[in-house]
């Protein structure tokens, strides 16, 4: 009796795992399909992209598609490909996101630790930096960078972004500041640490999970930003989001698929590869235990 | 010297919340003052006042004649025990110690000393290596103390160190601060709510509630002439019987009229104290008699003017072990009564008590000041 209950039970329960499971699979295909469809297409010669369909394999492997796009592929009136262009994205991104990352997090530090009069005003008019379009700064900002003289420069770019991102990153580190007892600042201060002291050796090896979501988003904000990359980029100092647009807008001659999917497949490897690496640091609570109760 | 003095300080949080109301204490070097009150009364504002670590908002705080006030923490020369702890995540046990006197540039060799000296006396030495997340509560309170005692400040601030661990632990450790503070000789303001850790460690203790300093003055002094009706309740356990009971004039006497719960009348004869109480003839006060003041008869005592023998009948009878809590019904109050074991009834039945008006203090029913 009780054996035939559980098989039963068991059964049903398989079912349902079976379901779920090909839901989930079903959804995974979905969502992938693009990704393979670019991958097998960038690997593919123009004629076999014309006869064959979408998802059909490569009847010809071939890595030139890849060189093209990295080296001589045509964006606007050059053909030098988007490799250089990928090196002006990473000179943009590494220091935005390493300066913003670094501006939220003594500012959440001290919106938290070290509160001042109005301080919760500034927060809240920082918070609405998070609600501004980015078409709303254009102009503005334009102005601004020109009587800085940094107009086309990728200094300019990346205050850009840091000013951007700050309101973001303060957000994402006065939040998890916050819950930080504040006793342990107290302590600290009582032990004869210091303002910039308390932050390097008591906050900060604390504050890992937060950094690493602060960077990826970040990262993936201005890698992928085109808007401030066109706008405020020209020629040699245009991100790649900008240059995938020029190749794939570039009107002379045959469109070549090929080439486009292998110029978009680099245009988004960083960010793919952030989460991959950076992934599972996510959330990772390292204060557990500080504090009683 | 003063080693502290705490001058009409207030604390105001925002514009309204005002948590200290005006706060006086004032304690000689080396001495022992402990803080209690109920939750929320303060007492914490009040330590981190002292720290440096809030702002007061009115008052002078003044360390070794110095007034501080304006001073930061770390010039203050404090060392202080949180009551949520507060040891640094990242760091190990050895470095949560040695970090204040890294701070003070304290030679690397004399530190490793000064860690290895604290975690013996603490007995936390299998411990130097964890990080606090892998500790105990109890280990835990112990490195927090720890982190304090390896520095040698003008001031300890102890708050609720001992409330997180057991019993015999605290016990324990009870007494180690005690022979602590024998030998350092150094000023230790400490908050608890344990009527027994105040009772044995304190020099001096300051009762508060809402903000206010309702007493302060030794152990002593508090537990046998309470300012008030609060403080009488809330020092000594089982608290204090209060007992509403009319003042009449016996034979040119002042006397406290108590009846049982089955019609019979004593006259309590206040003695001496009847002066003060001259102008509560015929008016009803608070008398204020403490558990162990109301016992068996005992025929050495009995023959005393300011005993008096009551028979009533016992409504709960509760063995303590050493002693036996009895509870009667005294002008229509719940009254207890400590007696000893031998010689406790069974509940329900009738029994004399001896009432020990030595001690007793009375009550303005209105303000419940003593009188
Ligand atoms: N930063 C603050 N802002 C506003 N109110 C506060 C702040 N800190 C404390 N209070 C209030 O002040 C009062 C006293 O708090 P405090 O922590 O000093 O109490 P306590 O006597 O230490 O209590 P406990 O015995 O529970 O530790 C409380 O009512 C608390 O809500
Ligand atoms: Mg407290």
């Amino acid at each position: 009796m009780v054996n035939t209950h559980m098989a039963q039970r068991s059964w049903g329960f398989w079912i349902n795992r079976g379901i779920i499971h090909a839901l989930l699979i079903a959804a995974a295909l979905f969502y992938l399909l693009p990704l393979v469809v670019m991958l097998l297409t960038s690997f593919k010669t123009m004629g076999d992209i014309r006869a064959g369909n979408l998802i059909s394999l490569p009847a010809e492997f071939v890595i030139e598609p890849w060189i093209k796009a990295w080296s001589s592929a045509c964006t606007g009136v050059k053909c030098e490909g988007v490799g250089s262009y990928f090196f002006n994205s990473v000179q943009i991104v590494v220091p935005a996101v390493l300066i913003s990352t670094a501006v939220g997090a003594i500012n959440g530090y001290v919106l938290t630790k070290w509160r001042f009069r109005g301080s919760e005003l500034f927060f809240g008019l920082l918070l609405f930096g998070c609600f501004i379009p980015f078409q709303v700064v254009l102009l503005p900002m334009a102005q601004t960078l020109g009587w800085l003289g940094l107009a086309n420069t990728t200094a300019g770019l990346v205050l850009v972004h840091v000013a951007y991102g700050v309101a973001f990153t303060t957000l994402f580190f006065r939040n998890f500041y916050v819950n930080i007892p504040s006793e342990l600042v107290k302590a600290a201060q009582l032990d004869g640490a210091g303002f910039f002291r308390i932050f390097w050796r008591i906050l900060l090896p604390i504050s890992g999970p937060i950094i690493v979501v602060t960077i990826i988003w970040q990262t993936t904000q201005i890698w992928n930003d085109f808007l401030f990359g066109v706008v405020y980029g020209s020629g040699d100092t245009q991100p790649i989001t900008v240059a995938l647009n020029n190749l794939v807008n570039t009107s002379t001659g045959i469109k070549e698929y090929n080439v486009h999917m292998a110029a978009a497949i680099i245009a988004g490897l960083p960010t793919l590869l952030v989460y991959v690496l950076a992934g599972k640091y996510f959330v990772r609570g390292l204060t557990a235990g500080s504090v009683k109760g | 010297m003063a080693a502290l003095e705490i001058d009409n300080v207030r604390k105001v949080f925002g514009s309204k919340t005002e948590v200290l109301k005006g706060i006086n204490i004032s304690i000689e070097n080396g001495e022992f003052l402990i803080l209690v009150g109920p939750s929320g009364c303060g007492k914490s504002t009040l330590m981190n006042s002292i720290a440096g670590l809030e702002d007061i908002t009115d008052g002078r705080i003044l360390i070794g004649g110095k007034d501080v006030s304006g001073s930061s923490p770390k010039d203050r020369d404090i060392a202080m025990v949180f009551q949520s702890y507060a040891l640094y995540p990242s760091m190990n046990v050895r470095d949560n110690i040695a970090f204040g006197l890294e701070m003070r540039k304290v030679p690397k060799e004399d530190r490793l000393k000064e860690v290895d000296r604290v975690a013996k006396m603490l007995q936390i030495e299998h411990l130097l290596d964890r990080k606090p997340s892998q500790l105990s509560g109890g280990q835990r309170q112990r490195v927090a103390m720890g982190r304090a005692l390896a520095r040698k400040p003008k001031i300890y601030l102890f708050d609720e160190p001992l409330s997180n661990l057991d019993a015999k632990l605290r016990v324990e450790m009870r007494t180690e601060i005690k022979k602590l503070h024998q030998n350092l000789g150094t000023t230790i303001v400490y908050v608890t709510h344990d009527q027994i850790e105040a009772m044995t460690l304190a020099d001096r203790i300051a009762v508060m509630k809402d903000g206010i300093v309702q007493q302060f003055g030794t152990p002593q002094e508090i537990y046998d002439e309470p300012a008030n009706i609060f403080v009488a309740g809330f020092m000594g356990s089982p608290a204090m019987n209060f007992i509403p009971a009319p003042i009449q004039k016996e034979q040119d006497q002042l006397v406290a009229k108590v009846t049982t719960a089955d019609g019979r009348t004593y006259s309590l004869p206040l003695g001496q104290r009847g002066a003060a109480l001259k102008d509560y003839e015929g008016r009803q006060v608070i008398l204020g008699v403490r558990p162990e003041r109301i016992s068996e008869v005992n025929i050495t005592e009995v023959e005393r003017e300011d005993v008096v023998v009551v028979r009533a009948k016992t409504e709960i009878v509760e063995p303590t072990g050493p002693d036996t809590l009895i509870h009667i019904d005294l002008n229509g109050v719940e009254v207890g009564c400590r007696v000893a074991p031998d010689s406790a009834v069974k509940a329900g039945e009738e029994m004399d008590f001896m009432v020990d008006l030595s001690k007793a203090v009375f009550f303005d029913s209105e303000t419940e000041a003593r009188i």
